[in-house]
């Protein structure tokens, strides 16, 4: 495959343009991580302000209008809504799992069913959160073990 | 959440009927009643309108523990009200004590029931979902030792 790259002209918007027979999902994913890549994700925690790299968050958990990124042991606030967050990085590992919430599916250690009909995932760092009947089916469709509807 | 609503009301009613079967039956048998061909409908109607309130109940996204717990309480009260309210209005039985506590018993048997079904369906699913998630570790981890 060659790699072609041109000067847009004067006054258009930089555009990356793909020309293939059918992109494959190594190729998606490849452009979806240099989308995400680009996005600044800066977290607030006090006084002190950090550059959280994605794949260090659990999970991001809104509450009351106030949206946070659950790393390994700090909680940082992020300036971002939650149906923003799941627009960008749902390509990637992230999965709704709740009305409030939002799980790195690379953080679960395991999935384990509860008696209210809700599952709950055990995450690496010990916590546990619960995933909404309404969402198992995504999260299934992320495993590969349902299809997109 | 409307898909989701009608997928748990199906699930629910389909659960709750065979539930009342059952409890039907021991209590046919063990009173040595005759059953009436009506009762066939009264049975599926009755599992209809106590999937409703559950159906409702399984599509609220709670949050916490405690608002989950009371969720769950008024959904039992509220189960228990309707089956005593079913059996007057069917004239299945007299309300007494005895038969509100018998009702109160059959309500906790049914919710067993269903509850021990959807969670030996979860469990299976669970059980597939974690092995797709080791699936996931162990080929991350190839990929890793790759580039390494």
């Amino acid at each position: 495959m060659r790699i072609i790259i041109e000067a847009p002209q004067p006054g258009d918007e930089d555009v990356v343009i793909v020309r293939c027979s059918s992109p494959d999902q190594r190729l998606i994913s490849m452009l979806l991580s240099f989308r995400t890549a680009n996005t600044e994700l800066t977290g607030y925690l006090d006084e002190k302000i950090a550059r959280l790299d994605y794949r260090d968050v659990y999970y991001f958990e809104a509450n009351e209008n106030r949206v946070f990124a659950y790393c390994n042991s700090d909680v940082y606030e992020v300036k971002y809504k939650l149906y923003e967050l799941e627009e960008l990085f749902s390509p990637l590992d992230f999965v709704r799992c709740s009305k409030s919430m939002i799980v790195n599916m690379e953080k679960i250690e395991y999935l384990s069913p509860l008696f209210s009909g809700k599952l709950e995932a055990h995450l690496k760092n010990g916590e546990k959160i619960v995933i909404s009947r309404q969402y198992v089916h995504s999260l299934k469709v992320k495993l590969g073990i349902e299809e997109v509807e | 959440m409307i898909k989701e609503f009608f997928i748990s009301l199906v699930h629910y009613f389909v659960d709750i009927t065979t539930a009342v079967l059952i409890a039907a039956a021991i209590y046919l048998t063990a009173s040595g009643q005759q059953m009436d061909s009506i009762i066939l409908w009264e049975i599926l109607l009755s599992g209809f309108i106590t999937a409703l309130p559950t159906a409702i109940l399984l599509c609220l996204d709670t949050k916490g523990v405690k608002t989950s717990l009371i969720l769950w309480g008024t959904h039992f009260f509220l189960i228990f009200c309707i089956t005593l309210l079913l059996l007057k209005m069917f004239g299945w039985c007299r309300i007494t004590p005895l038969s509100a506590l018998l009702s109160f018993l059959a309500v906790i048997f049914i919710y067993v029931f269903t509850g021990s079904v959807h969670y030996l369906i979860d469990r299976k699913h669970t059980t597939l979902m974690n092995q797709q998630l080791r699936k996931r570790y162990e080929k991350k981890d190839q990929t890793e030792k790759k580039t390494s």
